[in-house]
């Protein structure tokens, strides 16, 4: 079967239902000068925690694993990220380590942005910096869930009733 | 600004009244004349976002103890932190409590559910008297859309809080033992204070052991246990509400080691 994913962000057909793909024509074009398209073999690990972070991942196709790792190599999945998640996205913004281990669980496509090439993007583009936010404030309450699910146990407590 | 009696301090708003101002706080009534705004990711915006800012938060004083956000809460808005210490926190259905950070001023608060619109993730608590600037969901997502640089610095702010959750993740997770869990815990007080490349850091001890159990997952008698062996093994040692430690090196390889 032929993919839906075409190198060309402009062309794809799945753009529309992915939260940071579906940016106005003339953005995208701008995101597709930028990006480098990579096909990948499963298990092929993208950026490893520790690592400087390069840039951002954009996932086109196939599932990632994210998972940190102990001293001792114990490691713990946070996250099972599915095509359209921005991979390695809060380091890249913040200029520090990868504080996750990304792994393609499938055979997939991922669209890379270099760390400089994405600040001037998002701050030449709010449409595309307000995805970002978009999609940062997703990964924080999954974050956020697997803390509450390692820490305390339990699912997250009942919601809090307005008088 | 002249301090008067216990709880209040003399505040002169704009219109050049003086006013008693809460909980003996210095209250900066206007985000263009604070002089912390450069040290601080978010309020360090170009004048006319400020200014956009400015007419759309209130800025309200709270005093200890008091509950900003409750974990489940439909998102009202954000809280911008100007003075003061806030404790963020989440809870099970059975009453247990972990406390995930401690939150300093320049932080912003409830960030993530305003923007998606998710109930509040933590229940944010204050442990000082704070200063706190609220803005409405509805009035900062417009302000987000019509400032590029705001939206910038709101999504540096949230890798910053995806990157201490991911820390706060493994050290839950990965960690071995509730002292591996403790030393770390003092080592990182220590290096944000800038006072890891001391030979004997020092670190002043603002929670209970009740607080310091809740960061770490345990109960409060293993941390009065462990920091009872820390003392008797000369690895730390308390003066009043500061405590020293003596030997970093068996501290370090107790993180690593548990």
């Amino acid at each position: 079967m032929e993919s839906a994913i075409q190198p060309n962000c402009l062309e794809c057909a799945l753009r529309f239902d992915r939260v940071f793909c579906d940016l106005p024509a003339n953005v995208l074009a701008a995101l597709d000068h930028v990006k480098s398209t990579i096909v990948c073999p499963r298990n092929t690990v993208l950026f490893r925690e520790g690592q400087a972070a390069r840039g951002v991942f954009v996932l086109c196709e196939g599932r990632a694993k994210l998972s940190v790792c102990s001293e001792s190599g114990k490691r713990l999945t946070l996250h099972i990220a599915v095509a359209g998640e921005l991979l390695g996205l809060s380091a890249a913004l913040s200029g520090t380590h990868h504080e996750v281990t990304a792994e393609l669980l499938d055979d997939g496509q991922v669209a890379m942005v270099k760390r400089k090439e994405l600040l001037n993007f998002l701050r030449e583009h709010r449409e595309a910096c307000l995805h970002v936010v978009a999609l940062l404030s997703q990964d924080l309450h999954v974050a956020y869930d697997c803390v509450r699910s390692v820490g305390l146990g339990r699912s997250r407590r009942p919601r809090a009733v307005s008088a | 600004m002249r301090r008067r009696g216990i709880g209040f301090a003399v505040w002169r708003p704009s219109n050049g009244g003086s006013v008693l101002s809460p909980y003996g706080l210095d209250i900066v009534e206007s985000c263009l004349t604070c002089k912390m705004r450069s040290d601080r990711i978010f309020c360090d915006l170009p004048t006319a976002a400020l200014q956009s800012f400015e007419a759309i938060k209130y800025a309200t004083a709270y005093p200890k103890g008091a509950v900003l956000f409750v974990e489940g809460q439909a998102p009202r808005g954000i809280f911008v932190l100007c003075k003061g210490r806030v404790k963020l926190s989440i809870c099970a259905t059975d009453g247990k409590t972990l406390i995930l950070r401690i939150a300093e001023p320049g932080e912003v608060l409830g960030l993530s559910a305003t923007v998606s619109g998710k109930p509040y993730e933590l229940t944010a608590e204050t442990i000082d008297p704070c200063q706190v600037n609220f803005v409405k969901r509805e009035d900062f997502l417009r302000f987000l859309k019509d400032n590029s640089e705001a939206c910038f610095k709101v999504a540096e702010q949230l890798s910053e809080k995806y990157n201490n959750a991911c820390h706060e993740v493994r050290s839950l997770g990965l960690s071995h033992s509730a002292s591996e869990k403790l030393a770390k815990l003092l080592l990182e007080w220590s290096s944000k204070n800038g006072e890891a490349v001391k030979q004997e850091p020092r670190l002043k001890l603002a929670l209970t052991h009740e607080e310091i159990a809740q960061m770490i997952g345990t109960s409060r008698e293993t941390v009065t246990r462990l920091f009872a062996d820390l003392k008797k093994r000369q690895i730390v040692q308390a003066k009043g509400s500061t405590l020293v430690i003596r030997n970093k090196v068996a501290l370090k390889t107790m993180a690593s080691n548990g």
